[in-house]
């Protein structure tokens, strides 16, 4: 990015002089930065770096393609059926028609497997060379060496503060290792932005982004997206804050948390934001002003000291992007079954259930008698994909709406046999009945076998479409940040409690508690599996992985040398829900997303608790064991210098 | 990865295949293998049960655990010609028809899978700690499962799901 270094695309046009190498840039300003600081009571600058880490989805990357003279069928793992078909076809240059991605059962993905890769490029071309199906797997050296990893930032922050915490004034400067293509290089700059303005109230900010290229594996994105890495910096940074100014880190993050109904600086609004109580409940529930700075006021006996941190987080939800809504259709079978029609991909994060549920609900019948058919670009409707973090809410509501269509449905053709009118009319367990006279009623058989028989054959169908923001034309603007971006604001603040081993700087993380208002869980086992999987996930980022690379070669490309959390390395995970919405049948609803903003704060809350077990601040991920025994060592002798010298035989 | 073709596994056209005897999950199979093929590809390419997952063809995840005659072992890097005559069982083998093995229920009860990849190996491997252990402790859960990634559920439930299907006091999340 240096002015004047050898440039990767000569051709590319120039985005930010005199920077070289910039492949896309963010650049937001609101208030008056230098102002700010001017009226600030305190500034600190801090610089933060993220590693580089990698999906590690257990299913390899797999495409099988068959071209069958006019059709081009493909099975791959992807995070999304019409996203793949839009970014094939339009390779291909072939009509969206002549393209069918068919369902895939998909072993794992955390981004890995949204963008088009080559694999899948060259599997459909060498089918339409060959006239035969062409089967491409890759190997775990492959992933390692010539796949898309995370996207590691370096972070500059410089936040003004008043004495008693309140930010005033941010500027931040954020620089992506983007990789030698743009890759979704320029969205991760874009929304980490998002992710710095949503939790806290920024009167003033500056914000500068830059995708830049180098000569590594182009970036994919990963689980959080951009998350992880600034909540580190904002998180690590506001506990530097509080300490310097004697303030404690609950204190702090309740002064500045966004509360119910406040206007974002991007003119969304968070609703219902549960933040505060999530900070209160974390703060109380792991009796975490008790704790905090215990082991360094007072050292235990031996070499394991224990601290505590704390982390805030938001996350967006179903924002627009390309396909940007999602539809759904249900149909009823003769005998009162249903049967969903979804372009929803299930990557093990349950999303047949949860569609099935929100079916099975709206319909008063049970998931025994919900069949879904998902993700197939010729067989069901189009939807957004499972890497937006809106599944449950946007197609959760299409599901809903279709639902709803056909039990009206069923209501109005019921209302006309039993002549009584709409409003009196309920359903429960596959029947329609009169709520003034319960015998009044009609099983759902009997209301379709009535529709076919009087409404010229018609059978009960029903539909629903749902996207975010209904009125915005498109997504904002990734260079400016301008524009609308959903109505759907995650809060979370997590609480981490690691050990570290002082004489070998090993660190690791005992307990995680996490507070989230995900609007309400529909499932709440499956929110309590995204939980775990992403503590599980932020400890290997926080302690364990790292994609060592040299010249663009990746010198750790397996497991033994890559290493992901075991079984013997997870925590104690407990977490609490702080409900801020509902469900009502007929009524939209607002989930909040739950799959991957909780990557975030628990990192941030590592870092903070591996400080105050040791008084180690770490400006960089991973916190290894040679990063913190360095650091113990600096302060050893830090001490020793600061202390007068003892006099001997006094 | 899985070079296979049809015409006989493996792609070394000059070694010479070998016939071996293999009994999956109770019943008997005669395959053709080059002296290459392991005894994941096996089991999917030429038996065709596709339960049992490569993850990582080098060892270290544990998606591929089979049962070979009792024992867990790594079907991605045990040869298939070393097998022959041997006792494998896959996560096909469990279930007794319809009816899912407690270990398999109590996997569903707890929420021990999210995008099921690992789950083949994880059964395997469980399975084999039952039937050494009928109540194993935590300590021994995680020294059984220590081979088997799982990058979606962060374990937990995997554990608990354990201790369930072993009467160990952890109560049905659903049921």
């Amino acid at each position: 990015m240096k002015p004047g270094a050898p440039e990767v695309h000569p051709t590319h046009p120039k985005v930010t002089d005199p920077y070289s190498n910039i492949g896309g840039k963010s650049e937001t300003e609101w208030g008056d930065v230098e102002r700010g600081f001017a009226e600030s009571d305190y500034v600190r600058e801090d610089r933060f770096e993220s590693h580089l880490r990698t999906h590690g989805y257990l299913e390899p990357h797999v495409t099988l393609a068959h071209w069958e003279g006019d059709k081009l069928n493909v099975w791959t793992s992807s995070m999304g059926a019409f996203v793949k078909r839009a970014k094939l076809a339009r390779t291909l240059d072939l009509p969206y028609s002549a393209v069918r991605i068919h369902k895939t059962y998909v072993g794992g993905t955390f981004g890995g497997k949204i963008d088009l890769y080559s694999h899948e490029y060259c599997a459909a071309r060498l089918s339409m060379i060959t006239g035969r199906p062409v089967r491409i797997v890759a190997s775990r050296e492959e992933i390692f060496s010539a796949f898309r990893h995370g996207q590691p930032l370096a972070m500059e922050i410089k936040t003004g503060v008043r004495k008693d915490g309140t930010i005033v004034a941010q500027r931040i400067r954020v620089i992506n290792n983007s990789g030698g293509f743009r890759g979704s290089g320029v969205v991760v700059i874009f929304l980490a932005w998002g992710f710095t303005m949503i939790p806290y109230r920024i009167p003033n900010l500056r914000y500068e982004g830059f995708s830049v290229y180098t000569n590594h594996p182009v970036r994919a994105p990963q689980r959080g997206h951009g998350a992880p890495q600034i909540r580190f910096a904002i998180e690590s940074q506001l506990d530097r804050i509080a300490e310097d100014l004697g303030i404690d880190p609950i204190t702090i993050r309740l002064r500045n948390a966004r509360l119910p109904g406040e206007r974002l600086p991007n003119g969304d609004n968070v609703h219902n934001a549960g933040l505060v109580e999530c900070i209160r409940i974390a703060a109380g529930k792991s009796g975490f002003l008790e704790k905090y700075g215990r082991d360094r006021r007072s050292p235990p006996q031996g070499t394991i000291r224990r601290g505590i941190g704390i982390g805030v987080s938001a996350y967006m939800g179903g924002t627009l992007i390309y396909p940007n809504g999602s539809a759904v259709i249900v149909k009823m079978n003769d005998d009162g079954s249903a049967i969903v029609l979804t372009g929803a991909i299930d990557i093990g994060q349950g999303a047949e259930t949860v569609i099935s549920q929100i079916v099975a609900e709206e319909l008063a019948i049970g998931m025994d008698d919900v069949k879904i058919i998902s993700s197939d670009t010729d067989a069901t409707p189009q939807d957004i994909g499972a890497w937006i973090s809106g599944m449950t809410y946007v197609t959760g509501n299409a599901a809903r709406q279709a639902a709803g269509n056909a039990r009206d449905k069923l209501i109005a053709v019921a209302s006309e046999r039993l002549g009584v009118p709409v409003g009196d009319l309920a359903a429960k367990d596959k029947v329609v009945y009169s709520t003034r006279d319960p015998s009044a009623r009609m099983t759902y058989r009997e209301v379709i076998a009535a529709s076919v028989a009087t409404r010229r054959g018609d059978t009960v169908i029903g539909e629903g479409y749902w996207r975010t923001m209904r009125d915005e034309p498109n997504h904002p603007s990734l260079a400016t940040t301008k524009g609308r971006w959903t109505e759907n604001y995650a809060f979370s603040a997590q609480v981490a409690e690691v050990e570290v081993d002082i004489e070998t700087g090993e660190a690791r993380l005992v307990k995680a508690l996490t507070v989230h208002d995900c609007g309400f869980p529909v499932n709440p086992a499956l929110v309590k599996g995204q939980i775990d999987g992403q503590i599980s996930m932020a400890l290997g980022h926080a302690f364990m992985e790292e994609v060592m690379t040299k010249d663009g070669y990746t010198l750790n490309p397996n497991w033994l040398d890559y290493r992901m959390p075991t079984i013997h390395n997870m925590a104690v995970s407990e977490d609490a829900d702080v409900i801020t919405e509902q469900y009502r049948v007929g009524q939209p609803y607002r989930t909040k997303e739950v799959g991957e903003g909780l990557v975030s704060g628990i990192l941030a809350a590592m870092a903070n608790a591996v400080y105050d077990a040791t008084g180690v601040r770490l400006n960089s991920t991973p916190f290894s064991a040679e990063k913190i025994l360095y650091g113990l060592k600096a302060l050893e002798f830090e001490q020793k210098r600061s202390q007068p010298k003892e006099t001997v035989g006094a | 990865m899985l070079d296979v073709t049809k015409s006989g596994l493996g792609t070394d056209a000059r070694a010479r295949s070998r016939l071996v005897s293999l009994c999956v999950n109770g019943e008997w199979h005669e395959v053709a293998v080059k002296p290459r093929v392991t005894l994941v590809e096996a089991i999917r390419e030429a038996i065709g049960l596709t339960g049992t997952k490569a993850g990582c063809e080098s060892g270290t995840c544990g998606a591929c655990t089979v049962l070979l005659d009792g024992r867990p072992v790594l079907a991605c890097i045990t040869l298939a010609v070393e097998c022959d005559g041997a006792q494998v069982r896959t996560v096909e083998g469990l279930a007794d028809g319809e009816k899912l093995s407690a270990l398999q229920e109590a996997f569903l009860d707890q929420g021990a899978l999210q995008c099921g990849f690992c789950t083949p190996g994880m059964l395997m491997s469980a399975t084999a700690l039952l039937e050494r252990s009928s109540q194993p402790t935590r300590e021994e859960i995680n020294k059984a499962l220590e081979g088997n990634l799982c990058r979606c559920t962060g374990y937990n439930a995997i554990v608990d799901a354990v201790l369930q299907a072993s009467d160990q006091g952890v109560k049905p999340v659903m049921k």
